[in-house]
């Protein structure tokens, strides 16, 4: 048992001291995880809005294929970018393999199915109503996708930041792709993973600990800007 | 805007559910629609205003099909009406925002039709937090504020007070009036059939009744 309070000591030595070890692998955690939430979010909000109110043929089957690909294994999307960014894969004379680019573009992969099924599944859910009534006030498609978008805002914050959360706590795809190097691409999922290998606990637990500050930080502002709407 | 129903059916698998095969909306007439629950008389006004467009046969707008142009000179109020999460102010303004009305006609117009259906002091409430009366009256405020041709109502004064009543009644009777604009009212109400309307259809098991 004295391990285990000597490593939370030391880990709270760690966070109180501000280690720039630390901080710097939560910076790039944080850089990271959020370019790419960024990145999977801009593009695929309206798109899963789109989706979810309209009709058209084959829409079921885009229904499965969205909710399978949700719950696609991280290493397996990691592996897959590796594939294309390796030395002789077709996108590897861009040289992006173990840098943090390589980590971003895993990681909006990654996240792309689950903004695009949560969204999706809002919308036709909840959207339907909302489509019919700009429809009946005159709006277009166009129009009635930006008052979904506004509407259910809160919703979709939510699932911003579910997304941000399976990012920020993904180890496989960062591990392929970004190689965990010291002080570029060491994030706090490959640090822990690789700090518990060797038996190093408290900066495993001090990342341990941030890690789930950030969450709660995360999840406190969503619940009070819900609870102003 | 008349409507002409041609040969109008609309099936849930082996149900009919609505089975018209002519019927004439004169323009400028209020129309009520009444009948038994179930009796196809919110299905009617779902294909008339092509938020359902799975049906067979066909609606002639003004002689023309259906089209964009068509579509926005049309508004619903439904029975349970869905305001937006934002002041009454600014869900009576959206319609007018979509048609990017100068900001001074805007303001105008919006003030014009609160005050006439007598809900200036709900001005800044959210929309979603109103009672039921107040949310069927601010959801005909944001159907009449654009001047449409066509208006159709889905039991817009059902449980609601009779003050209120009195005050949706003569705002609907004065757009048909001022604007000589269309109305299809359904109601379950025959009292309030014969006070505003000019004609009324009966429907029964989505088929027409004498």
């Amino acid at each position: 048992m004295d391990y285990i309070l000597q490593g939370f000591k030391e880990a709270i030595n760690l966070i109180m001291t501000f280690d720039p070890e630390v901080f710097e692998i939560v910076l790039i955690s944080l850089f990271v995880s959020m370019t790419a939430t960024i990145l999977a979010s801009f593009f695929i909000i309206p798109l899963g809005v789109y989706l979810g109110i309209n009709k058209f043929r084959g829409k079921r089957m885009v229904s499965r294929i969205i909710y399978t690909s949700m719950s696609i294994p991280t290493v397996i999307v990691g592996l897959l970018v590796a594939i294309i960014l390796s030395r002789r894969g077709p996108l590897g004379y861009l040289d992006l393999m173990y840098t943090p680019k390589a980590m971003i573009i895993a990681q909006t992969l990654l996240l792309i199915p689950l903004v695009l099924g949560l969204t999706y599944s809002l919308a036709k859910n909840r959207g339907l109503n909302i489509a019919r009534v700009a429809f009946t006030l005159g709006g277009s498609k166009f129009d009635s996708t930006v008052l979904i978008i506004k509407e259910l805002k809160v919703d979709i914050m939510v699932n911003v930041a579910t997304a941000f959360s399976r990012a920020i706590s993904e180890v496989g795809a960062v591990m392929i792709v970004g190689g965990n190097i010291k002080g570029h691409t060491r994030v706090i999922t490959t640090t822990i993973s690789m700090m518990n290998s060797m038996g190093d606990y408290p900066m495993a637990i001090a990342l341990g600990i941030i890690l789930l500050i950030i969450s709660f930080l995360i999840n406190s502002f969503i619940y009070s800007y819900g609870q102003e709407d | 805007m008349k409507l002409d129903l041609i040969d109008i059916k609309k099936a849930y698998g082996e149900k009919t559910v609505l089975d018209i095969p002519q019927m004439t909306i004169e323009e400028g007439k209020i129309t009520g629609i009444a009948g038994p629950n179930g009796s196809g008389k919110s299905t009617l006004l779902n294909i008339i205003s092509h938020i359902d467009d799975t049906y067979n046969g066909k609606v002639k707008y003004n002689g023309m099909d259906f089209s964009r142009d068509i579509a926005k000179n049309i508004t619903y109020v439904f029975q349970k009406p869905y305001l937006f999460r934002r002041s009454v102010y600014d869900n009576i303004l959206y319609p007018l925002k979509l048609r990017k009305l100068d900001k001074k006609t805007q303001e105008n117009l919006v003030k014009d039709i609160m005050k006439r259906l007598e809900i200036e002091n709900l001005s800044n409430k959210r929309g979603h937090q109103l009672s039921g009366g107040e949310s069927q009256k601010v959801a005909l405020a944001r159907a009449l504020v654009f001047k449409p041709h066509l208006l159709l109502l889905d039991e817009p004064t059902s449980n609601i007070d009779s003050e209120s009543v009195k005050v949706m009644e003569r705002e609907i009777v004065r757009f048909n009036k001022e604007r000589e604009g269309t109305v299809l009212i359904v109601t379950h109400n025959l009292d309030q059939a014969q006070r505003i309307c000019d004609t009324t259809i009966y429907l029964d098991s989505g088929r027409v009744s004498n």
